[in-house]
């Protein structure tokens, strides 16, 4: 909508408070962590200007390169395996089966649970001696398989990655929201021309929701994986042998080193992957063209 | 919304795509619940059995005790309150303040709306671990260390750029029509804002307000960071209560986790029932 | 909903306000002093009944106010902020992992020594607080210590048929081997967490090989290759799953009583004689017995102990010279030696203040002190010795050791890399 003059003035006033409180408290402090990332800072003494030296020795340094790399595959896993399983789910429960209430509750459920719980949970699951995947690859009789799953290099990653893939809910939830604004009468012209519900999903509720819910989770999914950090830290510390360490916990590694210069150049690291990512998805989602615009849905009647 | 399609019997392809999506459906309640089940369980042995026998076997005397210990010696009730108070708080205002941000972003052109929009978006890509610093001493700096004040303000602060983002992206997909045409009729800035936006855009609103409460319910590290009195303690700094550098009182924890999450989800489940509630009535209005 | 909303929003803001309306108005001295001695940690009963009695006695001059931090690690990133902003808490417990050296020359911290030479001194062990002076300044008070020392099951010892402890480290593999034969793990490692465990391992085999100066050159001492090689070792001798293990596995095994040896610190003996931990109605504390690091053949060691400055006490400085004198005083009634027995009957832990141990020790904490006393030298453990950064990576260096990415000297030049890259 083009700005009227009338709406110059209240425009302002509704968009002051979340600018300020950005400014107060990401600007700021990020320009901040920008700056120190070009010193070498212990907290305590005085900082002294260092170039580019924390950056230099972040890539010579085996552990941070992994963790970009582990970030990278978890943003792609979550963005592109663990969203599109969740709108999986988010059709099907749309469609109302018996129970969908429930289950649609039960689902978020992870979400609602502390982080420590999860992540003991899941040590014991993984657990070389008393744990329950050993323990069920014994019964089915593939007892050659069991191993210490968080501690062994090959094996350690996949581990702490497979078993956050399932947690859908969150996302879950935002697509089915989304679905349930879609006019009912699409559905019903589909269905008298004979469209199986697969075919729906397919060539109504996906196209509907790809610009707006589907983007929304993409994006949100991808910035978790860069951003995990929580239960990295209470499963595995980034063990065995960084294998599973990523960059937030890299750095806060760094911080708890009083490394305040390294700690913030990889904070910087961090965003400018980040930006990448959000304008590559962006660009993956306008760039093919659309069947139907998004906004012309709930005009239907 | 009634059900207006007629299901044939189901036969062949259909058989297996039906069998197969309650296998789906099935697989994710049983892992989902999985970890809220055994956290119960484990909430009930003694940290003897949690140590030394298998974390898979049921207690063999339930223990009750451990969660009078989580209530009395952590004093959760107190904790509980001050969860809710700053949670509902930093939620009602985070959302009132990223919607009528999100609002001006989504649906006005002007100068420099690229470069806010940029400012929104990287935010949520801040790792927040790294301000612990400059947010103290922001904190300090405006002299709300210790009080309520400042873990609303800067909870609220922190959620901007999420809620934000879940709000305009619902905004966007409005027709443009709707608005204009009601701006022909005469209405204005505020009353295109609470007549037309704020109710179609209900569902992002909800999933935004979702989001940011847990988001405060389960931080941690600046809850513990700003705040030194035990009177302003929120819940999660209760849950640590049992953890300690060399011993840590395992089952009492998880009692305290249990105690902490039956609050999140009774809460989620009843404000679910709004969530549906606002979303038909959209999708009616539209 | 909707009015019930409302009005709870309206208590939100209420209460909010209220909470922003308490200020502090009397006359009083306030200190603040964050302690990690609180909630389950064994201290905390006996710290919470002094820190009463001391404003009880000080009613309407000085108030000790408690900040209670459970959360080790959480303590720790807070305490730093603080620190780092110019917000040091009044009073503070510290320990070796923070860079004493430059906080010490930073002025943010209180100069104890003058106190100290009034005599207040004398109450402390010989040499104490010299050790961790800079330029004659004593602004970390070493206050609790603690002995690391492996205490062992001398049921599993007699079922394996080993009447004794091994005395090197020769007969240490011999032990593990016929543990292992038997189906016990010899003793438990974690690589995982902060790898406590090895850590203690590690730093009583670099004390056994290197002896008592083993720290004078740094990591360049070629003993730090040699223990990779031993702690290597021991890893075939442990529980599965060892390298991704935590502190809560290697206590449940032992708890289990399916491994030999322990080592820990002294706090964890209240562990021993607790009734949950008894199986059939036994104490663990009743199979247990304490005993010296091995020696290593060719080695430096002999009857040297591996120990720390498990907490300094170390207060912000204070402009206020009547606050000064009410810090000092509360620093003065936590080490006065009665206090300090009571608290050591009570947690079982150790001190570097000198006080007359109650007659209601206990047999282990007492064996303990014995191995204290005895001891030849003391040397810190590793993780006390090198600045922050070695112990952030330990963990993941032990963990490419034992998975074979680097070998014995990879390991050691892997730690020195980090603290290369920190300095």
């Amino acid at each position: 909508m083009k700005l009227e003059r009338s709406d110059r003035a209240p425009l302002w006033a509704f968009l002051t408070p979340a600018v300020v409180l950005m400014v107060v408290f990401f600007v700021i402090p990020v320009l901040y962590v920008v700056g120190i990332s070009f010193f070498k800072w212990n907290g305590i003494g005085p900082a002294t200007f260092n170039n580019v030296k924390n950056f230099t020795l972040l890539f010579k340094d085996k552990a941070f390169t992994r963790s970009i790399l582990n970030n990278v595959i978890w943003a792609l896993v979550a963005g592109f395996i663990q969203v599109p399983l969740a709108m999986v789910m988010a059709i099907i429960l749309s469609r109302k089966p018996k129970g969908w209430k429930f289950f649609r509750t039960v689902y978020f459920f992870p979400q609602v649970i502390s982080g420590i719980a999860l992540a003991t949970l899941w040590r014991a699951v993984y657990n070389a001696e008393t744990g329950l995947l050993n323990g069920l690859l014994n019964v089915i009789g593939r007892g050659d398989l069991a191993c210490d799953w968080l501690g062994g290099i090959k094996t350690a990653f996949p581990a702490v990655l497979i078993y956050w893939i399932f947690y859908i809910g969150y996302y879950m939830v935002i697509m089915m929201a989304d679905i349930t604004t879609i006019d009912e009468s699409y559905y019903e012209a589909a269905t008298i021309d004979g469209a199986t519900d697969f075919q729906q999903a397919i060539h109504i509720t996906i196209p509907l929701i790809r610009r707006t819910s589907l983007l929304t989770c993409v994006t949100l999914a991808s910035v978790m994986g860069l951003r995990q950090f929580e239960q990295v830290y209470m499963l595995t510390n980034g063990g065995p042998a960084n294998t599973t360490s990523t960059i937030v916990l890299y750095m806060y590694k760094r911080l708890q080193d009083s490394n305040y210069g390294m700690a913030g150049a990889s904070a910087l690291i961090l965003i400018i992957i980040g930006v990448v990512f959000i304008i590559c998805i962006r660009k993956l989602f306008e760039g093919r063209s659309e069947t139907m615009a998004p906004g012309k849905r709930r005009a239907g009647k | 919304m009634s059900e207006t399609r007629v299901r044939p019997a189901l036969q062949g392809k259909e058989l297996i795509l039906a069998l197969l999506r309650w296998i789906l459906i099935i697989f994710f309640a049983v892992y989902t619940l999985f970890p809220l089940i055994w956290l119960v369980i484990s909430s009930l042995k003694t940290n003897f059995e949690f140590l030394a026998a298998s974390p898979f076997t049921l207690p063999a005397v339930p223990q009750w005790q451990n969660y009078i210990n989580a209530l009395t010696v952590a004093g959760l009730g107190r904790m509980l309150l001050n969860s809710v108070i700053v949670g509902l708080a930093a939620t009602v205002i985070n959302v009132v303040v990223a919607s009528m941000g999100a609002y001006c972003i989504s649906r006005f052109r002007f100068r420099g709306r690229e470069r806010i929009f940029t400012l929104f978006t990287a935010g949520i890509l801040v790792p927040l671990n790294a301000l612990m610093v400059p947010y103290f001493v922001i904190i300090n700096k405006l002299g709300l260390y210790n009080t309520y004040g400042g873990m609303i303000l800067l909870y609220c602060a922190i959620g901007i750029p999420m809620s934000t983002f879940l709000i305009r992206g619902l905004m966007d997909s409005i027709p443009m029509e709707l608005e204009e045409a009601a701006y022909i009729d005469g209405c204005g800035f505020f009353g295109r804002f609470f007549h037309i936006i704020l109710p179609l855009s209900r569902t992002g609103i909800v999933t935004a307000a979702t989001f940011q409460f847990l988001t405060c319910w389960n931080e941690f590290v600046f809850a513990n960071l700003i705040v030194s009195s035990e009177k302003l303690r929120t819940i999660q700094v209760g849950i640590r209560y049992f953890t300690n550098q060399f011993s840590t009182d395992y089952v009492s924890m998880y009692a305290a986790i249990v105690i902490s999450i039956v609050p999140s989800i009774i809460g989620y489940v009843l404000f679910q029932e709004q969530i549906i509630a606002g979303m038909t009535s959209g999708a009616v209005k539209g | 909903m909707k009015k019930a909303l409302a009005l709870l929003l309206a208590l939100t803001m209420i209460f909010a306000l209220c909470a922003c309306g308490q200020q502090a108005k009397s006359e009083e001295i306030i200190i603040n002093f964050p302690s990690v001695w609180v909630g389950t940690d064994s201290k905390a009963p006996y710290m919470e009944q002094l820190i009463a009695q001391f404003n009880e006695e000080n009613a309407g001059k000085i108030k000790v106010v408690v900040e209670e931090q459970t959360d080790y690690q959480a303590a720790r990133d807070k305490l730093r902020t603080t620190i780092t902003t110019g917000n040091t808490p009044d009073l503070c417990i510290l320990d070796t992992t923070y860079d004493i050296k430059g906080y010490t020359e930073s002025g943010k911290f209180m100069d104890l020594a003058p106190y100290l030479a009034e005599g207040w001194g004398k109450d402390f062990a010989d040499g104490s607080y010299d050790a961790w002076s800079v330029d004659g300044k004593v602004c970390f008070l070493p206050f609790e210590s603690a002995v690391f020392t492996p205490i062992y099951n001398t049921k599993i010892f007699a079922d394996i048929g080993w009447d004794h402890f091994p005395a090197t480290y020769d007969e240490f593999f011999q032990f593990c081997e016929d543990a292992k034969a038997k189906g016990y793990n010899a003793m438990g490692q974690m690589a995982g967490e902060n790898a406590w465990s090895s850590m203690l391992w590690y730093s009583l085999i670099v004390e056994a090989i290197g002896g008592k100066d083993v720290y004078a050159d740094g990591l360049k001492n070629p003993a730090f290759v040699q223990a990779a090689e031993v702690l290597k070792q021991m890893y075939d001798y442990t529980f599965d799953g060892a390298l991704s293990a935590g502190a809560g596995d290697v206590n449940g095994h032992w708890l289990a009583r399916d491994t030999a040896i322990y080592l820990n610190g002294p706090w964890w003996v209240a562990n021993l004689y607790k009734e949950d931990n008894a199986v059939d109605g036994v104490l663990l504390a009743d199979d247990c017995e304490v005993a010296l690091n091995p020696t290593y053949t060719g080695g430096k060691g002999e009857g040297g102990l591996v120990t720390t400055v498990q907490a300094f006490l170390a207060a912000a400085e204070q402009s206020d010279p009547a606050k000064k004198e009410a810090v000092v005083k509360f620093i003065k009634y936590i080490t006065d030696p009665q206090h300090v027995s009571e608290l050591a009957l009570s947690s079982g832990a150790m001190f570097f203040v000198k006080y007359e141990p109650s007659a209601d020790t206990n047999l282990i904490s007492q064996k303990l002190t014995g191995v204290a006393n005895d001891a030849a030298y003391t040397i810190i453990h590793v993780n006390g010795a090198f600045p922050t950064a070695f112990s952030t990576e330990f963990p993941d260096a032990v963990q490419q050791l034992i998975g074979g990415q680097v070998d014995a000297q990879g390991f050691v030049d892997l730690l020195q890399t980090a603290i290369d890259n920190a300095a």
